[in-house]
C-alpha cells in the first residue's frame, strides 16, 4: 500500500510496511510516537524534490485544482515499477481521480483513515523524509506560502507603487547632486576661467564647453557649432584671449573633465528616470496622471506612502498635502489655514486666475482623491472617472477665467437661449415699453422731438442690453433697481442720466457676459 | 512481565513518593519535577525525565534522577529567593518600567498608564499605527522596542489582559492563526513566539490579504496563506503539525472549521506534546437571537463532540460585548 504525501518540498510517497495497523484508527498515533516506531511503520519509496520555487508554485497549483501534475506522475510512476500492491492512499478525493484517469491501474483509496494516518506522517515528517532538513522544510514553506499568495492575489509588478515613489525620490535627490556638481565645477573651472560662467549661465552649454575646450587657450581652435549659438562662441573666444584667470596643468584638466563626464551622464539619467516616472504613473494610476500630471501625481502617492494611503484620505487631505506645517500652525493660533498644498503646481490651478486658485484647487482636490480611489481599488483599470473629471474641469477654469463666478441656472439658460436674434428691432412687442407704466405724462408730450432721436441714439446701446433682460433675474439683487428701469425711451432727464449711468455701469459690468451671448447667437 | 508506571512528584516542599517494585521486569519511571511557582511572577519550571530501567537497577537509577530533579529544583528555589528582595524583573528604562507577564514574550510596561506590550521584532517599524515604546534593557544596557498591544482592538490582547490562564504559545512555538485579517494580531503572535517560532496565518479576503502579505514580508517567522479555511486541503502543504490553533473566524459554522484544521493539523501527544486551542466565539455571529451564554454552551458542546475538550471559557468584557474565549486541549486521553 503506498501514501501520498505532499510538502512544500517535493512529493513523496510511501510504502505502508505494517498495512493491519490501518483498521485500528485510534491507535495510529502510538505507533508514530517517535521517530524509530514510524520509520517501522512506513518507508519512503519515492520523492520527488522540487527543484525551485517557480516549480513548486506551479505544482500548488495543480493540486489545488485537483489535477495530477507532472512531477507527481513520474514520481508515482517510478514508484509503481517496485511496487506490486497497486493501491495509493491519498488525501483529497478529486486529487485521486484525477491520478486514476491518468495512471488507471492505480486503486485510490480516500477516507478517514487515510487522514488520520497522513497526519501521523506530517507529524514525523522531517525524520521520515531523509533528505530535506527542517530548516529547509520551513524555508520551502515560507516560500510556497508568499508565491502562493502573490499567485492568488494577483500581483501584478506593474502595480507596485514602490517603484514610483522611489523613482520620485530619486529625482530630487539627483536634481540637489547635480545642483552641486555643477557648482562645484563652475567655481574650480573659475579659477582658470572665470569669465566663462557669466558668459554661459545655462549648466549644460557651460559643461559641454568646458568638456570641448579644455584650456582656455583652446578656445580660438574649437568650433562651438554645436553646443552654442555664434554670437556666444564670439563672446567666449574673445574672453578667453583677455581672461585674468591663472594656468593650469593638463592633469587638473583631465579630472575637471571628467566631472564634466558624470555631469552629462546625470543629466541624461535624469531624462531617462523622468521618462521611467511617467511610464509608470500611466501605469499604475492612470486616472490621476490624467488629472494631476505625473510628476504631482507621484508626489503625492510618496508623500502618502503609497497610493492606498492617498487614496484613504479625505480630499481636504489632498488638498493640503504639502502644507502640513502651514496648516498646524495656522490651526493652533487659530488663523487662516492654507488653500493649497503641491496640488498648486498642478496645471488646472495653474490655469486658473489668481483669486480663484482655492476654489481650483478645492474642486481638483475632490476629482483627484475620487481618481486616486478608482486607481488603488478598483479591479478593472478603466481611465473614464479621469477623463470626465479633467473635461469638467477644464470647462470650469475657462469660466473662472472669463471671470464668472457661476453658471447659468436653468430656468434663465433657456430664456437666455430662446431669445430672438437681436437684428430683428422691429418687434417692440419684445421689449417691454416702459412708458406706459408712468404717470409723469406730460413730461412725455415734452419730449416727443428727444424721443425720436433717443431711441436712435440708444439703440447700440439698447441692443447689448438686451440680453439682460433674459439675464435679469439671475442678477444680484442691489442691481435689481437699476435694472428694472426702463431699458430703452426715458421719462425724465433725471431717468435720462440715471438711465445713463445705469446702462455704462451694465455695459461694464454685462461687457464680457454679452459679447459670450452675441457669440452663442 | 508487568510494567509499572512510578511518577514521582517533587514540589517545593520535597515530597517525594517512590514505589517501588520488584517483580516487575520493566519499570518506566516517570519524573516530573512540576509546577515550582515562583511567587509574583508565576513562571513555571518544569523539568521531565523519562527513565526505562530494569528491576535490578532500580533503586540505584531512581535515586540518580532524583537527586538531578532536587538540584534542579534547588535552584529554582535560589530564584524565588533573589526575586522576592531584588525587584530584578523589573526593568527601569526611560520612563517606562517593564515587567515580564506571566506568559511568555508578553510584557507589561508600567508607567503613566499600564499598556501590554511585546517585543518588536522589526524594530523602527510599526505594523498597523500603533505607539512604540524604547526601553533600556538593564543588563545589556541597549534599547529594546516594545509595541504596545491595544486589547480593544485584539480578541488575544483582551483574554490575556483577562486573565486567561495560558495562551500555549511559547517561544518556538508552532501557531496556526485562522482568520488573519490584516495581520495586527498576527503580528503580535509573531513578537511571542520569537524568530525560532512560526505563525501560519489564514486569510480568505483578498484585500486583507494583500496587507497580510505586505506584513509578512517583514516578519520571516509568519507564512500567509490566502485560503478558505474551511478547506485546510488546499493549504496542507504549507503547513505542518502546530502546537496550537488560533481561531477568529467568525462564521457560523466555525466549530466545524476548528475541529477539520485540528485533524488535519493539531498535534496530538502526550502530556505536554498535546495540541491547544484557543477559540473567540462571537455569539452575534453564532446566533444573534440567543442569549449569549446559551450561544457559547452550545458552541463549546460542538467542540467536545470534535474531540476538542475546553479547559476554562473566558468573555471578554469590558472590551468586547458578547464574546468569550474557549481555552482547551485536543484529543486527550478519555476523549
Amino acid at each position: 500500500m503506498l501514501v501520498l504525501f505532499e510538502t512544500a518540498a517535493g512529493f513523496a510517497v510511501f510504502k505502508m510496511l505494517k498495512e493491519k495497523a490501518l483498521k485500528d484508527v485510534d491507535n495510529l498515533p502510538q505507533y508514530f510516537a517517535s521517530a524509530e516506531s514510524a520509520s517501522q511503520m512506513v518507508q519512503l519509496a519515492g520523492f520527488h524534490k522540487f527543484k525551485n520555487s517557480a516549480e513548486a508554485l506551479a505544482a500548488a497549483v495543480a493540486l489545488n485544482e485537483g489535477k495530477a501534475c507532472k512531477p507527481l506522475r513520474s514520481v508515482l510512476k517510478k514508484v509503481m515499477k517496485t511496487e506490486v500492491q497497486k493501491k495509493l492512499l491519498v488525501l483529497d478525493a478529486k486529487l485521486g481521480t484525477s491520478i486514476k484517469d491518468k495512471l488507471p491501474e492505480l486503486e485510490i483509496v480516500s477516507n478517514s483513515s487515510v487522514m488520520e494516518l497522513i497526519r501521523c506522517i506530517r507529524g514525523q515528517m522531517e525524520s521520515l523524509i531523509p533528505g530535506i532538513s527542517e530548516k529547509e522544510a520551513s524555508a520551502m514553506m515560507l516560500g510556497l506560502g508568499h508565491n502562493l499568495a502573490r499567485y492568488k492575489l494577483k500581483f501584478s509588478p506593474d502595480k507596485v507603487d514602490t517603484m514610483v515613489v522611489q523613482a520620485v525620490n530619486l529625482l530630487d535627490d539627483l536634481d540637489k547632486e547635480l545642483n552641486n556638481y555643477v557648482m562645484r565645477v563652475k567655481e574650480w573651472y573659475g579659477w582658470h576661467f572665470p569669465e566663462l560662467s557669466k558668459i554661459l549661465v545655462e549648466n549644460t552649454a557651460y559643461v559641454h564647453t568646458i568638456k570641448l575646450m579644455g584650456m582656455r587657450t583652446n578656445a580660438s581652435t574649437t568650433d562651438f557649432s554645436g553646443i552654442l549659438d555664434e554670437e556666444q562662441a564670439e563672446l567666449v573666444k574673445e574672453a578667453a584671449e583677455v581672461s585674468m584667470g591663472c594656468q593650469i596643468n593638463d592633469e587638473d584638466i583631465l579630472y575637471m573633465r571628467e566631472l564634466c563626464d558624470q555631469i552629462l551622464d546625470l543629466t541624461s539619467y535624469r531624462s531617462h528616470l523622468s521618462d521611467y516616472l511617467t511610464r509608470r504613473m500611466t501605469c499604475l494610476a492612470p486616472n490621476l496622471t490624467i488629472m494631476l500630471g505625473e510628476l504631482i501625481g507621484a508626489r503625492l502617492i510618496a508623500h502618502s506612502g503609497s497610493l492606498i494611503n492617498l487614496a484613504k484620505n479625505a480630499s481636504s487631505t489632498l488638498q493640503l498635502i504639502g502644507a502640513e506645517k502651514a496648516l498646524f500652525r495656522a490651526l493652533k493660533t487659530k488663523k487662516a489655514t492654507p488653500k493649497y498644498g503641491l496640488i498648486y503646481h498642478a496645471e488646472m490651478v495653474n490655469r486658473a486666475p489668481a483669486d480663484c486658485k482655492g476654489k481650483m484647487s478645492r474642486m481638483l482636490a475632490a476629482k483627484a482623491s475620487l481618481a486616486a480611489r478608482v486607481d488603488a481599488l478598483s479591479e478593472e483599470t478603466s481611465t473614464k472617472i479621469g477623463e470626465d473629471s479633467r473635461v469638467a474641469l477644464i470647462k470650469k477654469v475657462n469660466f473662472l477665467s472669463a471671470g464668472k463666478s457661476h453658471q447659468l441656472s436653468g430656468r434663465s439658460k433657456h430664456q437666455a437661449k430662446s431669445k430672438p436674434h437681436f437684428s430683428d428691432r422691429s418687434g417692440a412687442e419684445s421689449i417691454y415699453p416702459v412708458s406706459q407704466d408712468t404717470t409723469i405724462s406730460a413730461v412725455k408730450r415734452e419730449r416727443t422731438d428727444d424721443e425720436v432721436e433717443q431711441p436712435a441714439a440708444k439703440k447700440p446701446k439698447t441692443e447689448k442690453l438686451e440680453p439682460e433682460e433674459g439675464g435679469g433675474e439671475k442678477e444680484k439683487k442691489k442691481k435689481k433697481k437699476v435694472k428694472s428701469e426702463p431699458v430703452e425711451s426715458v421719462v425724465t432727464e433725471e431717468a435720462v442720466a440715471l438711465h445713463d449711468v445705469s446702462v455704462e455701469k451694465k455695459k461694464k459690468k454685462k461687457k464680457k457676459k454679452c459679447k459670450e451671448e452675441d457669440e452663442q447667437e | 512481565m508487568a510494567i509499572a508506571f512510578v511518577s514521582i512528584c517533587i514540589t517545593g516542599d520535597f515530597l517525594q513518593e517512590v514505589l517501588v517494585v520488584e517483580e516487575a521486569a520493566v519499570v518506566i519511571v516517570v519524573v516530573v519535577v512540576a509546577s515550582v511557582v515562583v511567587a509574583d511572577l508565576g513562571t513555571e519550571v518544569v523539568a521531565v525525565g523519562v527513565v526505562v530501567v530494569t528491576v535490578v537497577d532500580l533503586v540505584v537509577t531512581v535515586e540518580a534522577v532524583v537527586e538531578v530533579a532536587a538540584e534542579e529544583v534547588d535552584l529554582a528555589a535560589v530564584a524565588v529567593d533573589a526575586g522576592a528582595e531584588d525587584v530584578d524583573f523589573v526593568k527601569r528604562g526611560g520612563k517606562a518600567m517593564l515587567e515580564p507577564h506571566r506568559h511568555e514574550g508578553i510584557y507589561i510596561a508600567r508607567g503613566k498608564e499600564d499598556v501590554l506590550v511585546t517585543r518588536n521584532m522589526v524594530p523602527g517599524e510599526s505594523v498597523y499605527g500603533e505607539k512604540r515604546m524604547e526601553i533600556e534593557d538593564r543588563e545589556s544596557g541597549n534599547k529594546v522596542e516594545y509595541r504596545v498591544w491595544n486589547p480593544f482592538r485584539s480578541k488575544l490582547a483582551a483574554s490575556v489582559v483577562g486573565g486567561v490562564d495560558s495562551i500555549h504559545m511559547p517561544k518556538g512555538s508552532k501557531v496556526l492563526y485562522l482568520g488573519a485579517a490584516n495581520g495586527t494580531t498576527v503580528s503580535h503572535v509573531s513578537d511571542i513566539v520569537g524568530e525560532e517560532g512560526a505563525v501560519y496565518a489564514v486569510e480568505f479576503s483578498a484585500r486583507s490579504g494583500r496587507d497580510l502579505v505586505n506584513m509578512a514580508k517583514k516578519r520571516p517567522n509568519i507564512i500567509p496563506i490566502v485560503e478558505d479555511a474551511r478547506h485546510p486541503l488546499k493549504y496542507r502543504m504549507m503547513v505542518p503539525m502546530v502546537d496550537t490553533i488560533f481561531a477568529d473566524v467568525a462564521q457560523p459554522d466555525q466549530a466545524r472549521i476548528v475541529a477539520l484544521n485540528a485533524q488535519y493539523f493539531l498535534k496530538q501527544g502526550k502530556y505536554w506534546l498535546r495540541g491547544h486551542f484557543v477559540i473567540s466565539i462571537k455569539a452575534n455571529c453564532i446566533d444573534s437571537t440567543a442569549p449569549a451564554e446559551a450561544v457559547f454552551a452550545g458552541e463549546v458542546d460542538k467542540l467536545k463532540a470534535e474531540r476538542l475538550k475546553p479547559l476554562e471559557q473566558l468573555t471578554l468584557e469590558p472590551y468586547e460585548r458578547d464574546h468569550a474565549v474557549v481555552v482547551g486541549v485536543y484529543r486527550p486521553p478519555g476523549m
